[in-house]
């Protein structure tokens, strides 16, 4: 539990009212109460314990206004850092050469913090498609049809425009 | 090559099977089916009870009925053609059991074409529910009837014990099914390993085998990964004396989320209550002698609540 948010830890939504996080501590500690049965046989005293600290952190945090309200300016710098939104979680113009390659989808997707195998979990494609489309395998693709039906899974995925993303790569594919 | 269009035929309305298993004896598996199958009848629905929980059935006295004189076993061992013959009314409208009961101590382990055919005609059975009542444990059967259910509820109490045998059904059932989704001989070495308790990668939860699967051959993994979705065991908690009891199966949900990767559900619970247990004794159902009862309300709101969660609607 050690990367998640303090929203995360407590299964929360952002917005959350302090009645909903009052709920949502008291149901997360018990889960992890050194008396209860839920994690009894799941986790040892010490991961109990452990997990119990993590929710009380995140609960001491998110229920006083002026330490939230920090830590959300904090999560959203975070989140700025990684190129995608500005501070206030607005979304920024994304700009990839066109045609795009396989090298530029798969850095704007690790910004992203998508992995391909949630891609490939999504779309029902496997990875090692993904794979080839992001190190411009062309000769180990599919015929294209298919290639910018995956193509499309993918950028939808990342939040890249579908047709854009699929038209721009197909441009480089050597004619077959 | 044919221009033909496939013809859409209607379906008719699917029956539904629905299970009731749970890692231990003695927590009120067999009381919990007769309540609920007599609930679900009430409501409206054709239910058909199968005492699956063969060497130790005893749903026919929970429902107040005596030992039938043909059960599952003459199915099994082909002594009766029609899996409907050895199906007996019950005093109840809409309602009736197929008794596990008499010679079927040997027959906890039928074999694997015995249990295909058995499957089949249970579905085939003109009802909306077969609602069936697996044994304690983790074998093979119990295991195999759980996953094929449409619903599939696990019966907890709460109790340290009750719990961690939930779990490890849970875990059985779900490796199970994984390995059923598994055609890639390398991942399948991989879940075989991982069944093993004293496994030394120390593969302890479904997530952890993903993972592993993933690094070692990921081509594998969607198909894991849409059986492990598909998953769903319900909670239902019996027994509970309190309001902190009551929100176990809450916390069995989340700690299934965090801990296993699995997408559990929350049936809902039923409250301790003498009366239960006295109408046990005079071999009386305990929901039909008191439905106002605490407990009753209790298995009414679990089986409303599964109703309306039904992938589809039946005309009543």
């Amino acid at each position: 539990m050690a990367q998640l948010t303090h929203y995360e830890a407590l299964d929360v939504e952002r917005g959350a009212t302090p009645e909903a996080l009052e709920k949502a501590y008291q149901h997360n500690l018990a889960v992890y109460d050194e008396a209860g049965v839920a994690t009894y046989s799941l986790l040892d005293g010490d991961q109990r314990r452990a997990a119990r600290g993590r929710i009380e952190e995140a609960y001491r945090v998110l229920s006083d206004p002026a330490l939230r309200a920090a830590y959300d300016t904090e999560l959203a710098l975070r989140r700025a850092a990684s190129g995608t939104v500005d501070a206030a979680g607005r979304r920024l113009p994304v700009t990839l050469p066109d045609p795009v390659t396989g090298a530029d989808l798969k850095r704007f997707r690790e910004s992203r913090g998508v992995t391909l195998a949630k891609i490939a979990a999504d779309s029902k494609v496997g990875k090692r498609t993904f794979e080839d489309i992001e190190g411009d395998r062309f000769e180990r693709l599919p015929a294209v049809v298919y290639v910018r039906g995956f193509l499309q899974e993918y950028a939808r995925a990342v939040g890249l425009d579908p047709r854009a993303t699929a038209e721009s790569f197909l441009a480089r594919l050597p004619r077959r | 090559m044919s221009n033909a269009l496939p013809v859409l035929v209607p379906r008719a309305p699917r029956r539904q099977m629905w299970s009731v298993g749970g890692g231990k004896g003695g927590i009120g598996k067999s009381v919990l089916t007769a309540a609920l199958g007599w609930q679900l009848a009430r409501l409206g629905k054709r239910v058909v009870l199968v005492d699956a929980d063969l060497g130790g059935a005893n749903l026919h006295t929970c429902l107040g009925v005596p030992a039938p004189q043909r059960s599952l076993a003459d199915f099994v061992m082909r002594r009766v053609e029609h899996i409907e013959d050895v199906a007996v009314e019950t005093n109840f409208p809409r309602l009736r059991l197929i008794s596990g009961a008499a010679d079927m101590l040997t027959a906890a382990n039928i074999k694997h074409q015995q249990k295909v055919r058995l499957l089949n005609r249970l579905r085939a059975i003109d009802a909306d529910i077969i609602l069936m009542d697996l044994g304690a444990g983790t074998s093979f059967n119990a295991i195999d009837f759980f996953l094929v259910s449409d619903v599939s509820l696990l019966l907890v109490v709460p109790e340290p014990t009750s719990v961690e045998n939930g779990y490890r059904f849970i875990k059985s059932a779900l490796f199970r099914r994984l390995r059923g989704a598994c055609d890639v001989p390398e991942a399948r070495e991989i879940l075989d390993f991982a069944m093993d308790p004293s496994n030394l990668r120390g593969i302890r939860t479904p997530v952890e085998l993903l993972s592993a699967v993933e690094n070692e051959c990921p081509a594998a993994l969607p198909p894991l990964q849409a059986a492990l979705a598909a998953f769903r065991p319900r909670f239902v908690v019996n027994q509970v004396r309190g309001p902190a009891d009551a929100a176990i199966g809450q916390q069995l949900v989340t700690a299934c989320a965090r801990h296993l990767g699995i997408r559990a559900g929350n049936a809902g619970f039923v409250y301790h209550d003498d009366a239960v247990w006295q109408a046990v004794r005079q071999r009386r159902l305990f929901a039909a002698e008191d439905p106002e009862g605490r407990a009753a309300q209790n298995v009414r709101q679990i089986a409303r609540g599964l109703l309306q969660g039904e992938p589809m609607s039946f005309d009543w």
